[in-house]
């Protein structure tokens, strides 16, 4: 007995002391908050109307990003010439369009309404490396099997070495439990005695394209290699991603980016990624290029950068890269329900069928009098997340 | 103690007796008259005559003053006499004057102080200063149990001793090593008259002839009480034992008036033993805690393993036990040190001043010696608390010539966590140990041997399948060696080795084992050469290598896709020349001065990068690898490094210190957490890694009061430091091939001003100290990715503007007293998240300017209760109980503040403590 109080007596002490270390929510005073500007700002050797945008970073419990508006923006090159850009729905966008060219150096100005003036570090054009070529290929990587997007490059002068991606992947979804019919509330949620009535759907629901940008900044560097060739693979879809159930394209950008660039998107990456097994990294601001004239302390993100892009987009059909396999898993798990439309205590779901179809909820998918047979939603319908706009660069 | 009561018994009769025959009583009434003039008037009122030489009323021309009405004649000698060295005889109408002699037939009045003494020490202090009528040593000396000395008569009594002040010289030996002792200071009670023992153990003292009580003082050595009755000049040889193995009332006492003497300033000496009247945490004694409630030394938060000393670096303090270096001083992540208290002798910490013979580190020194085994009996002692045992035992192995001391302390820990129903912490483990053995000989009166060995081991598993673990060894030997009265040598020979492995996440597919191990060996050759008393000097010659294995990782699972790493060997050589002068300019004047030059070389074999001339260093401005074949050259730094000491006596008890040092350091931890982690790594300097060097100027006024009992100082400081290493946002530091390229170099500045007030004894005694202190570093460059905080300064992750701790024990009766311990600090600089942005599609934090705000303040309180086991002599062993609550306020004191970013993308904070309830502890202390 008296062995056990003192065990006791040692765990209580020992619980405290290593493992109860008491981890308690901790109030972020909000006074913490500090605005400031965040610039994106990548000027390519394209031809083309160049895009630049200011937003203002948001308190943590804030959802949405603020524009900063009626800016005085502009580029100059040391030849003399001004680039100006107007600011059009959220964007700052360059009255004409120009092309960076390699050797002329570029500086990024920025007048905010509120009087600051900033300006970039002179930046000019990095080497200029297009990719040749990219490929989609059935790959295994880490144990997981799926589609790699690779790309390849090469420079035979070894000046490129750093290069950033972006992709944009555009996806094929065909609704797989999408009907000819629909039902439709009569008398709405709240009427007094509501009805369902089945009519004929529409069939733009069926079949819908998404869109989406990387978000994770996607670097890679030969550096440590002999030759300045890149063999890359910027994307990585598994065989259980829905998005390449039927035709999937994606366009790749391939950057090249000066050595400063370079390390602010690697440096960017890194404190954003995740924190190392052995030890936490060091938080902090990270310095870019762009300097606020009136008051250096002032905090600006981003990074002022002029590079080489080049791009290629790719289509391939699952069929084509897996023609023995089953098509990988839908969006959303599609089980089938069945409701008996009636009002009253369960099995009555007479409510709760009508708050379904009128908030197209639940999609139709036959019924056997008053049972109804439904999916979720985005089982029949699938512009309930996606958009069933054809993109005009689509080739199917 | 029958006997002595018979004595009191016999003494009160006399007394009473001779009280009678004087019974005639008198009024006077004196206002400031000299004692001549007040015999006279008595002589001129009453029928008695005064005998006496005049000249001893010359000597004293003190006035008295006081109202005495119906009085007996010796009462009003009593009162008159009082202070003065006089003694009286009264016999008829004839009243004897005598100087500290007393005429046999009458007991002094002070004869009830020496009996007193016998109940209460704190009493004996009365008993001198006033005249002692020598035949009453024998029972003066029998209270005094542990100091049995007899009255040592010096020089030769004569009628016609004309010398006033005689001159006492002798030898201090320590009794143990047959060595003589240095520093020990020799006191006359209640006489402002104090010596302190050269280099070879030689004192001299000058006394008022007749009486005087002498004590030696010393921290590490059995106080020595001897009587002399001094007559002429003479000698006296002192033999002193050490401090190990007595169980009386500690007085948290600092160097006494040292303090005020001594000729450096920002040095810290802790006394091993009075921490036991500290509370404890867990149960646990700790030199390193105590170190952290004075002025100057402090930890990055509770629990952390790191130490800023005058706003240096977790890595700018070295780390010395018996000269060996200790890499990590701590136990359990900083929650217990590595150093037994059972088996240290003493703790001397130089926050400034450092002296010429210690270097390599730019803010500290921690040097910690430990005890020699007793060589003439077997002794122990242990404690048995919560977490963990310890237990030491000196045994002797020649008798009075050698002796084997061994301290072994260990957890059980472990074995409560698995006896537990809980899997999560059933899976758990935190354990250590550690075990150190001294052996000395003292082989011959000119030489010595000391020699030790250490290890120390910990092993900590938190998520239930990571373990980490680390060790210390060191080993140590030493060779003491006497040429000449003139003339010592002392040759060192050290090793010390700090390891540490991890066996992350042992079942899962990117398992891997990780380690990290370094190795040093040192020479070290010191000479003292004592020129003249003017001055003495130190010089020497050390040199130290250096072999770092900075990392590996090897998966230990076939599936995984981890690759494996081994990061290439690197190898330095320290070395340093130093010559050192105390030279005494005048009584008042002093001052210390030490030159030292280091040099360090970068050795191969080794690939070494070498970057572009003016451009940060990273991957893309290598030019070239240059390839350095074994123990070839790669690179060479040497730095100068003067340091200066002085002090002034103002009075005995007040004085004002300066000092300025330079030091300079070649290895370097990398550590990007906040505090110090077992799993940073030791770097060296080389091709790319500058050495950090650091500048310090200070200054102190020291003064002690009544007697000592109070010591006051107030010191302050002006640091500069160069290279100091920090690191880019988003460094990457643990195996990391390339390191160089994720660091920076920076300034640093620091400033302070410390106070500290300390009572040194009786019952009631302790120390509040409050340091101001700030520590700033700059990170500029004309690249924004080396550049921090815009070039601007900034806190230091250890920044803590007010500090204030307080000690205070308080001992009810000789077996209970109660100690508590308060401590404040301003909370430490983090870098805020401070709000979201999106960029290129994502989601960013945006992080404050590194160090802008503050975590909460810290404060703790502890209490603790020494009850000590009877003070029998003869019983098997001494024992006591200390019963302690750590953090009784119940404080949360953040430890760390972290930030998660949940599904919805809202980043939260979260606060952990670590002792956020009053966490009692019991400990079972012994000796035998």
């Amino acid at each position: 007995m008296k062995i056990k109080i003192t065990s006791n007596l040692f765990s209580l002490l020992l619980l405290c002391f290593i493992f109860n270390s008491c981890t308690e929510p901790y109030i972020l005073e909000t006074n913490t908050y500090e605005e400031a500007l965040v610039v994106e700002a990548t000027i390519t050797n394209e031809l083309k109307k160049q895009e630049i945008t200011i937003t203002k970073t948001s308190r943590f419990e804030d959802k949405e990003t603020q524009i900063e508006k009626g800016a005085d923006v502009f580029i100059t090159d040391n030849t003399g010439t001004r680039y100006h850009f107007e600011e059009e729905s959220g964007k700052y966008i360059s009255t004409i369009e120009f092309q960076a060219i390699p050797g002329k150096e570029y500086r990024l100005n920025i007048n905010t309404k509120d009087g600051r003036t900033i300006v970039s570090t002179t930046e000019t054009l990095s080497a200029i490396n297009p990719m040749q070529d990219v490929k989609a290929a059935v790959e295994t990587k880490d144990s997981l099997r799926g589609v790699a997007i690779r790309v390849s490059s090469y420079d035979p002068t070894n000046t490129a070495k750093y290069y950033r991606f972006e992709y944009e992947e555009t996806y094929k979804i065909i609704a797989p439990e999408w009907r000819l019919k629909k039902a439709i509330t009569i008398d709405g949620v709240n009427g007094a005695n509501p009805t369902l009535e089945v009519i004929a759907n529409d069939p733009n629901t069926r079949i819908c394209y998404s869109t989406k940008k990387n978000t994770e900044i996607i670097l890679t560097s030969t550096n440590e290699l002999n030759e300045d060739r890149v063999d890359f693979v910027p994307r990585f879809i598994s065989d259980q991603n829905y998005i390449i159930s039927h035709r999937y394209c994606i366009l790749v950008k391939q950057y090249v980016e000066n050595l400063p660039a370079y390390t602010y998107y690697k440096t960017l990456k890194k404190i954003s990624g995740t924190e190392s097994i052995l030890s936490p990294l060091q938080p902090g601001f990270l310095n870019g290029n762009l300097k606020s004239v009136n008051n250096p302390n002032d905090k600006i993100m981003g990074y002022f950068d002029v590079a080489s892009v080049s791009s290629k987009r790719i289509y391939f059909n699952y069929i084509d890269l897996f023609p023995k396999d089953p098509p990988p898993p839908y969006y959303t798990k599609c089980d089938e329900q069945a409701l008996l439309f009636c009002f009253g205590p369960p099995p009555c779901y007479g409510d709760e069928l009508v708050y379904y179809f009128a908030n197209n909820l639940m999609t139709y998918s036959l019924h056997e009098g008053i049972l109804y047979h439904i999916y979720p939603a985005p089982c029949g319908d699938c512009t309930t997340f996606s958009s069933n706009i054809k993109p005009p660069f689509w080739v199917d | 103690m029958r006997k002595i009561l018979l004595v009191l018994f016999t003494a009160l009769i006399h007394f009473s007796l001779l009280a009678q025959k004087t019974g005639d009583t008198y009024s006077f009434e004196f206002k400031n008259v000299d004692r001549l003039k007040a015999i006279e008037t008595i002589e001129a009122t009453t029928p008695y005559h005064f005998y006496f030489e005049k000249e001893w009323m010359d000597s004293d021309k003190s006035l008295i003053s006081g109202s005495y009405k119906n009085v007996t004649i010796t009462t009003l000698l009593e009162s008159i006499f009082n202070n003065t060295s006089l003694n009286f005889y009264v016999t008829k109408n004839k009243i004897i004057l005598t100087q500290n002699n007393v005429i046999h037939e009458k007991l002094a009045t002070n004869y009830f102080g020496a009996i007193k003494t016998e109940n209460s020490n704190k009493d004996s202090n009365d008993l001198t200063g006033k005249p002692v009528f020598y035949q009453q040593y024998d029972s003066i000396n029998k209270s005094y149990t542990k100091n049995n000395n007899g009255v040592v008569f010096i020089g030769k009594e004569t009628k016609t001793t004309d010398a006033k002040f005689c001159t006492i010289t002798g030898i201090i030996i320590n009794t143990t090593t047959g060595k003589p002792e240095s520093n020990i200071v020799i006191k006359v009670r209640n006489k402002n008259i104090s010596t302190i023992s050269d280099n070879d153990g030689n004192y001299s003292l000058k006394l008022p002839t007749g009486t005087n009580i002498i004590e030696t003082r010393s921290l590490s050595h059995k106080k020595v009480v001897k009587t002399l009755v001094v007559y002429n000049n003479g000698e006296l040889n002192i033999n002193i034992a050490e401090n190990s193995n007595q169980l009386d009332e500690v007085f948290i006492k600092g160097k006494g008036s040292k303090a005020v003497e001594s000729v450096v300033s920002g040095v810290i000496s802790i006394d091993i033993e009075a921490m036991k009247n500290m509370p404890l945490i867990l149960g646990e004694r700790d030199i390193l805690k105590v170190a952290t409630t004075l002025p100057g030394v402090k930890t990055t938060g509770e629990g952390s393993a790191g130490f800023n000393v005058r706003g240096g670096k977790d890595d700018q303090n070295l780390f010395l036990l018996d000269n060996a270096v200790l890499y990590n001083p701590q136990h359990f992540l900083g929650f217990f040190s590595s150093i037994n208290p059972y088996t240290a002798k003493k703790a001397t910490i130089y926050k400034g001043s450092i002296p010429a013979d210690l270097g390599g580190r730019l803010s500290s020194v921690f040097d910690i010696t430990t005890k020699n085994g007793n060589p003439e009996t077997i002794t122990g002692e242990g404690a048995i608390g919560p977490i963990t045992s310890n237990l030491s035992v000196s045994v002797p192995l020649e008798k009075n010539k050698s002796s084997l001391l061994f301290g072994g302390r260990a957890t059980y820990s472990d074995w409560v966590l698995k006896s537990l129903k809980n899997d999560d912490l059933a899976n758990s483990q935190a354990s250590f140990y550690d075990g150190i053995l001294k052996y000395n000989n003292a082989l011959n009166k000119n030489n010595f041997l000391e020699s030790t060995l250490y290890y120390s081991h910990d092993k900590f598993s938190l998520s239930s399948d990571s373990i980490y673990s680390y060790s210390n060894r060191l080993a140590s030997i030493k060779w003491d060696h006497s040429f000449n009265s003139k003339n010592k040598a002392a040759v060192i020979l050290t090793n010390s080795e700090y390891k540490f492995d991890i066996d992350f996440d042992t079942t899962a597919k990117n398992a891997f084992v990780s380690g990290y191990k370094l190795n040093e060996t040192q020479l070290l050759l010191k000479f003292n050469y004592l020129y003249s008393d003017k001055h003495k000097f130190q010089y020497g010659l050390t040199s130290k290598l250096y072999n770092v294995y900075p990392g590996f990782l090897n998966p230990t699972n076939p599936n995984t896709t981890l690759k494996p790493i081994e990061i290439a060997q690197e190898k330095g050589l320290e070395s340093a020349l130093y010559v050192s002068d105390s030279y005494k300019i005048n009584d008042k004047f002093s001052v210390d001065l030490g030159l030292r030059y280091s040099l360090y070389a970068s050795l191969g074999e080794t690939d070494q990068r070498v970057y572009a001339p003016n451009l940060p260093l990273n991957d893309a401005t290598v030019i070239e690898t240059k390839h350095y074949g074994n123990n070839q050259v790669a690179t060479t730094y040497g730095t100068f490094e003067p340091r200066l000491a002085a002090r002034y006596l103002l009075t005995d008890d007040l004085s004002i210190k300066a000092g300025y040092d330079k030091t300079s350091q070649y290895i370097h931890l990398l550590s990007s957490n906040v505090t110090q982690s077992p799993t940073d790594t030791w770097i060296l300097s080389n091709l790319n890694i500058k050495p950090q060097t650091a500048q310090q100027a200070s200054i102190g006024i020291f003064k002690n009061f009544d007697n000592n009992l109070y010591e006051v100082s107030l010191e302050s400081y002006y640091k500069k430091s160069k290279n100091i290493l920090d690191y880019k946002v988003g460094a990457q530091l643990q195996l990391n091939e390339h390191v160089e390229t994720e660091l920076l170099q920076g300034e640093g500045k620091a400033y302070g001003i410390e106070f500290l007030v300390k009572k040194q004894f009786g019952r009631l005694n302790g120390w509040l100290g409050y340091t101001y202190s700030r520590t700033f570093i700059k990170l500029d460059s004309q690249f924004s990715e080396e550049k921090v905080n815009n070039g601007n300064y900034f806190p230091a992750n250890y920044d803590k503007p007010h500090d204030v701790s307080a000690i205070l024990n308080y001992k009810f009766t000789k077996r209970y007293s109660l100690s508590s311990n308060f401590v404040y600090q301003t909370g430490r600089p983090i870098t805020y998240p401070i709000g979201t942005y999106i960029y290129n599609n994502a989601n960013y934090t945006l992080y404050s300017d590194r160090n802008a705000f503050r975590i909460p303040d810290y404060y703790r309180l502890d209490i603790g209760i020494n009850i000590e086991g009877n003070h029998k002599i003869k019983k098997l062993a001494h024992s006591f109980w200390n019963i302690s609550v750590y953090n009784v306020l119940g404080r949360a004191n953040p430890y760390s503040i972290y930030f998660v970013t949940d599904g919805d993308g809202k980043v939260k904070a979260f606060k952990t403590s670590i002792f956020s309830i009053p966490v009692p502890s019991i400990t079972y202390n012994f000796k035998f």
